[in-house]
């Protein structure tokens, strides 16, 4: 709810008193929780992709590895935004850190993000890049050297033993790294999942069915920067690594598919006393988002172009062009899948008795306009990391500049 | 084994986040902020120590039990008591010297009884400046056990959504009859009898169907060849019949 919602709900009040359904006026998760799902989601299955590459060994993908460990970090960094902003008393964050309630999963959050961010993200990153910031911090001029110096932690210590500690580090952190990425996303899922007066969310399937998501979408980012940055620096595209990444993207899209058939078959057959709602919330309200964008766009078209572009017999410049159309499509389908849970399980009445309608703001706080910047936001970070952090280990390449 | 040199620099940087975070765990923040059972311990203590001002309508029954067992059998079971007569605490810890008010006006009942078309079909809504002017409403209907004084005449009665659609369509002369045969007994019990509704295309072609002008139906009916108007769907599938002109 909006910090001036106050005012609007107090103006509806007077027409959903007395015997009325639905009597729920006010749409209280905006476009901001959509966007954080969706978000989140994006950093776990970045991470997960870039774990492909130490864990399990999966030469082909090392070089996105970099690549999708900043595209994690730059998406978590913004994670928490909407969330913030969604907040009535956004200066209060803080207390879920101090005060601890160990019974509230949401208000565990804090707990769950600052794990990821600090125990895990922000500590392979830092082991993956320090022999890299100690060149840097020697090459680069005034003040980027300092820059590198602090990133660095005044680290000077670039002998073979220390350099094979890294990569132990890298490895035991990556190891961690994937239950807690499953953790983060699946936490997300959990919170909407264990909503049992709310049977559009109440699944147990759902901390699965995010997670799967998550990967998809996580995969089909790195696909898209990892094309978008090749194309400014006007490098060839690596094409083995791009079809194994491409392959992944469509097994992850095929077991998220059939986990959500799954939950939808046995929705039906259950059919509980929400079902005759929970069909007219898919008939009327989220036709176009579930059916047409999150199924048939997101879905059934990225695997249709995934399979034709797996039967070999293309050349290259057509199979990019055929990657870089499914990673779009799929963005747009699990953007659509986060409006799906967050939006359409408050669209109907917890009576049963009628839908709601969300009228999106456009410039508030909580509206279209700050949804697109936070959207925006983990891009302009990305570019600051990689204008700061090399994608490729510096020995790989020409002289280091700047 | 030795220490490696990053691990050294990256425990000062651990270190230094412990112990400010716990410096502001255990020092900064004020003690009404942590408690080891609830948050806010403050402030559940400050809403503990309001006086409870219901009673529960079992409470309520201990008493007045036949307008209990009146009301368990109404229109109204599904309502506390305490809806309409306020909170009522203080009338059951001393019932003579405290009496709850009881709404006599006609201010109170249209709260849920005024027409509002979101209001489901088939629930009694009145216009409450047409039905019977100055009136108060517990003249007529026992409000523990709420029905019309006579069977309503008009279906708008309770069906006053439809009514109004109906009013401003070009069905506006066609009696609810024509398609509805109401047993008697929904006057009295709406859900243990329902009307009947048409089931066949045949039934609109009285009137829409070619060369039912014959048979006497209104010559400025629209008509349609039933043989190939629409396929195979029914008629109210494309056309509500309550307000033909709308889209559905």
């Amino acid at each position: 709810m909006s910090p001036h919602g106050g005012d609007g709900l107090a103006e509806l009040l007077g027409q959903i008193t007395g015997f009325i359904f639905p009597n729920e006026i006010e749409i209280h998760w905006s476009i901001l929780i959509v966007v954080y799902p969706y978000v989140t989601g994006l950093v776990a299955g970045a991470f997960i992709l870039a774990s492909l590459v130490k864990v399990f060994k999966v030469k082909e993908v090392q070089p996105t590895y970099r690549l999708a460990l900043l595209t994690a970090l730059a998406f978590l960094l913004v994670a928490p935004l909407p969330l913030l902003l969604h907040l009535g008393k956004p200066l209060r964050f803080y207390e879920i850190l101090l005060t601890p309630n160990p019974t509230s999963a949401m208000a565990m959050f804090g707990f769950v993000y600052a794990w990821y961010l600090m125990g895990v993200l922000l500590l392979e990153i830092w082991f993956e890049y320090r022999r890299d910031l100690i060149t840097l911090a020697r090459t680069a001029r005034f003040p980027l050297n300092w820059v590198y110096r602090v990133l660095s932690l005044f680290s000077r210590d670039v002998s073979e033993a220390a350099l094979a500690f890294d990569r132990k580090a890298i490895q035991f952190i990556t190891i961690i790294g994937i239950p807690s990425a499953f953790l983060l996303h699946g936490y997300v899922g959990f919170i909407f999942g264990s909503v049992k007066a709310n049977p559009w969310w109440s699944s147990v399937l759902m901390p699965i069915v995010f997670l799967m998501s998550a990967i998809v979408s996580g995969i089909a980012l790195v696909i898209f920067l990892y094309m978008v940055l090749a194309g400014i620096r006007r490098e060839p595209i690596d094409m083995a690594c791009l079809d194994k990444i491409a392959s992944y993207l469509f097994y992850a899209v095929i077991v998220d598919f059939s986990l959500e058939a799954l939950d939808f078959i046995h929705r039906l057959y259950q059919s509980e006393e929400s079902v005759k709602i929970l069909g007219s919330l898919i008939t009327h309200k989220l036709f176009m988002s579930l059916f047409v964008i999150q199924i048939l766009l997101g879905m059934f078209i990225p695997l249709g172009i995934l399979v034709l572009a797996k039967m070999r017999g293309f050349g290259d410049e057509l199979r990019k062009l055929l990657y870089f159309t499914a990673a779009i499509l799929i963005q747009l389908g699990i953007f659509a899948t986060r409006w799906n849970v967050v939006i359409g399980g408050q669209l109907f009445s917890k009576s049963f008795r009628g839908l709601m309608t969300y009228k999106m703001e456009i410039t508030g706080i909580e509206g279209l306009v700050a949804a697109l910047v936070l959207l925006a936001l983990p891009f302009a970070v990305l570019y600051v990391l990689i204008k700061l952090l090399p994608t490729r280990r510096l020995d790989e390449r020409t002289p280091v500049t700047g | 084994m030795r220490i490696p040199e990053q691990v050294n620099r990256l425990a000062i940087v651990i270190g230094v986040l412990v112990a400010l975070t716990l410096l502001t765990r255990f020092v900064l923040i004020p003690r009404s902020l942590v408690s080891t059972d609830l948050h806010w311990a403050a402030a559940t203590q400050r809403e503990a120590i309001k006086p409870v001002k219901f009673a529960g309508s079992t409470a309520c029954q201990d008493c007045h039990e036949d307008v209990a067992v009146k009301k368990a059998r109404s229109f109204h079971r599904a309502l506390s008591c305490e809806g309409c007569h306020g909170p009522a605490a203080r009338h059951a810890d001393d019932p003579s010297a405290v009496k709850p008010p009881a709404p006599r006006d006609r201010k109170f009942c249209p709260v849920c009884h005024a027409y509002d078309p979101s209001r489901p079909t088939g629930f009694p809504q009145i216009n409450p400046t047409a039905h019977n002017p100055l009136k108060p409403c517990i003249s007529c209907h026992n409000p523990h056990d709420p029905v019309p004084p006579k069977v309503p005449r008009e279906c708008a009665a309770c069906h006053g959504q439809i009514e109004r659609s109906k009013a401003v369509s070009s069905h506006a002369l066609v009696a609810c009859t024509t398609c509805h045969r109401a047993p008697e007994q929904h006057r009295r019990a709406p859900r243990s009898a329902l009307p009947s509704k048409p089931e066949t295309r045949d039934f609109c072609g009285t009137c829409h169907a070619q060369g039912a002008d014959a048979k006497g139906a209104p010559k400025e009916a629209p008509k349609v060849d039933l043989a190939t108007h629409g396929g195979r769907n029914l008629c109210w599938e494309c056309h509500y019949p309550h307000l033909p002109e709308g889209r559905l």
